[in-house]
């Protein structure tokens, strides 16, 4: 779970993010959506501790696990990385190459990976290990719909067995709808819609909303 | 080609004064590389990795720096080290020590330099993927130090090339002393001045010879594994 109160983000004099007041309880899962720029990557760096907010609060169950927009491959194999720091999970590890189809690849070198292929490890890499709070930073934009489809399920399993509270950003309608029970979107770092995925998608609450979310289904 | 024969002639005669210069030059080298990396990979890495007040500046003044003319860096230790400089009373002057401390003045910005600029374009995302995954920040830096390897190794690589090669502030403050502080660079001066020019060609070569065996050492110890793709 998470609370935030009063939060504020400022960069060179802009504001990025102004939040009043934000929490999730545990076993929730929160999708972000807005558009570029909007405050998505800023709210899950501060919420993962990589940030420090200009002004307000933050507290966050422990532990955190966090998937990055842009993720590294670590030197080895990917079933290398897949272990890196959990070293005794490699039965889990192998599972989830299996759920992700990533298991014929798993002697490969990590670098030579596509990038839907990296992504897949990057979530196989953190779902190894249990966590309380799990924060994606567009978890599927490199992947194809199948590959996409691949990393929900798992996301869902691993949701299911750990209780945990799980906080997305995408760009993709499908993937808030399929994976989120909550959906926020925000525009010039505050929030515009907050509430049901279907309900804001169907009725959008402002004109802004209204013309993010049709050109958000093209 | 009388140069090249020469060069070899000199290596395998083991002839005492130029074993002894190579080794004051590789001590130099060694020292003031070893220095400079100790205090020039943390500063780098702080200012790669760190948002502080008066960054901006710091990195200016760092990259000043980097194009520092060896002369004067020779000049500003000689000042310092100068029987009437504040630090005269050490008598550092003229020995290997001090040129160890000129050599600093110019590799120091250049390591730290580099290794800001290193950490600014390609650990951000390494750093990212390390913390998310919840490791601890000693697990995160040693996994980040791991995967920088060959990256810092040309960084010190560099350095260690730019104090082998150095001429200007190595012969200010060293003198270029027969039997204590000469050095390859201020002999093949001296050579050179004297109209010595293939025995001056040779000790280039062999001055050549050493960074390359130095280079090939360097790259088998941090050689990537391989891995079939």
């Amino acid at each position: 779970m998470f609370e935030c109160n009063r939060l504020k983000k400022v960069y060179r004099e802009r504001v990025v993010l102004e939040i009043e007041s934000l929490s999730l309880s545990q076993g929730e899962t929160l999708a972000l959506a807005g558009a570029n720029g909007s405050g998505k990557t800023t709210l899950l760096r501060i919420l993962a501790g990589n940030l420090k907010p200009t002004e307000g609060e933050v507290r966050t169950a422990s532990p955190i696990l966090y998937l990055p927009q842009r993720s590294y491959a670590f030197r080895g194999t990917v079933l290398d990385n897949v272990l890196l720091g959990a070293n005794d999970q490699k039965e889990e590890a192998l599972r989830l190459l299996v759920e992700t189809e990533l298991l014929p690849l798993k002697d490969k070198k990590a670098s030579s990976l596509s990038g839907g292929e990296l992504q897949r490890l990057a979530f196989c890499r953190l779902l190894v290990r249990p966590c309380k709070l799990l924060l994606l930073d567009e978890p599927t934009s490199a992947c194809d719909a199948a590959g996409a489809r691949l990393l929900l399920a798992a996301l869902e399993r691993y949701r299911e067995k750990h209780g945990c509270t799980v906080v997305l950003s995408t760009h993709t309608p499908v993937v808030a709808t399929q994976a989120a029970k909550r959906l926020i979107i925000l525009h010039n770092g505050r929030i515009e819609a907050d509430g049901d995925p279907q309900t804001i998608l169907q009725s959008p609450s402002s004109d802004w909303a209204k013309e993010f979310i049709a050109g958000w289904r093209i | 080609m009388d140069s090249f024969r020469q060069a070899f002639d000199l290596l395998f005669s083991l002839d005492k004064e130029l074993l002894q210069i190579l080794g004051v030059t590789l001590r130099m080298s060694f020292f003031s590389t070893t220095i400079s990396c100790l205090l020039g990979l943390p500063l780098g890495a702080l200012l790669g990795t760190r948002q502080f007040r008066g960054k901006a500046f710091l990195k200016k003044m760092i990259h000043t720096l980097m194009g520092l003319p060896p002369v004067v860096a020779g000049l500003i230790v000689y000042a310092l080290f100068t029987h009437y400089g504040p630090f005269g009373s050490l008598n550092l002057l003229f020995t290997v020590r001090v040129m160890v401390i000129a050599q600093c003045l110019l590799i120091l910005p250049v390591v730290t330099g580099l290794t800001a600029s290193f950490l600014e374009k390609g650990a951000v995302p390494m750093i990212e993927t390390a913390k998310g995954m919840g490791l601890s920040r000693r697990r995160v830096l040693f996994l980040c130090l791991s995967e920088s390897r060959a990256s810092l190794l040309s960084v010190v690589l560099n350095a260690f090339g730019r104090s082998i090669a150095e001429v200007g502030a190595v012969s200010i403050v060293g003198g270029n002393i027969q039997w204590k502080t000469r050095v390859m660079t201020t002999a093949i001066m001296l050579e050179t001045n004297k109209g010595n020019f293939s025995f001056a060609l040779a000790l280039g070569i062999i001055l050549l010879l050493v960074a390359f065996v130095v280079n090939v050492a360097a790259s088998w110890i941090v050689r990537e594994e391989a891995y079939d793709v």
